[in-house]
């Protein structure tokens, strides 16, 4: 005996919505939240860096926060 | 049906309400980061291309004036940088901004113990070297070359403080 797919009740999903209407999961804000903690300690360390004349340790910190910025960027485009 | 007399008074309806979504607010986290991270590059940018005044030489005291085991305290290269210098018991002579590495109090002279000695939290370093003894600080005192030339003391120049780090 065949079936038809009205018979056996199946539903095809409903259109995904467009990606600028998902809704974003909470998780992803609290993630981009720790980084933007990070990047707020960063800016202590790069400004004691820059009283201690240290110019090597300003360097690192600015890479590691650009570093942080483009993750949470990634994250936002991607995980969603 | 007359309007509520509190709707007069907040005219507010949910059409005029600006929500903000939860991807709104992860986008303006984003953003906040990327302004961190340039906040980051230009003080790197600003840490590498500023002049640093190391002084140029100038006379302090006449070295009659500074027994051992006494201080006099001058300003070195620039009349907003306090100095110390330090006559050491056996005839040595130091000189030392007189900012603590820690935050920035004034650090005094202590003979009995030879050290220099911040009072703001108890920031101990070396009368001979500036090296960090104890405390708080964890750089050295930027330190300034001195000379006696004819009885007078003088003042050559500030030493960056990579330079200081690098004494013994």
């Amino acid at each position: 005996m065949t079936t038809t797919d009205g018979d056996s009740g199946y539903r095809p999903p409903p259109p995904r919505p467009p990606r600028s209407q998902r809704e974003l999961p909470a998780a992803l804000g609290v993630f981009v939240v720790v980084l933007l903690s990070l990047q707020v300690f960063l800016l202590t360390v790069g400004l004691d860096a820059l009283l201690a004349d240290d110019d090597g340790l300003a360097w690192v910190t600015a890479g590691l926060s650009v570093v942080l910025a483009a993750g949470s960027a990634a994250f936002y485009r991607y995980l969603r | 049906m007359s309007i509520p007399l509190w709707r007069e008074d907040f005219p507010l309806t949910s059409a005029g309400e600006d929500a903000v979504t939860r991807r709104e607010f992860v986008r303006y986290l984003v953003l906040a980061s990327g302004g961190f991270a340039a906040g980051n590059v230009g003080i790197a940018l600003w840490s590498s291309l500023r002049s640093i005044n190391e002084g140029e030489p100038r006379s302090i005291v006449a070295l009659a004036d500074v027994p051992e085991g006494t201080a006099y305290l001058f300003d070195y290269p620039t009349g907003a940088d306090p100095a110390i210098l330090v006559h050491l018991p056996g005839g040595e002579l130091r000189a030392f901004s007189q900012k603590c590495t820690h935050l920035g109090c004034v650090v005094y002279y202590h003979p009995e113990e030879d050290e220099m000695v911040c009072p703001c939290h108890e920031g101990h370093f070396s009368a001979d070297s500036g090296e960090v003894l104890a405390g708080p600080p964890q750089r050295p005192l930027g330190r300034i070359d001195v000379e006696v030339r004819d009885g007078t003391v003088w003042a050559l120049g500030q030493e960056p403080e990579s330079a200081a780090r690098a004494i013994p």
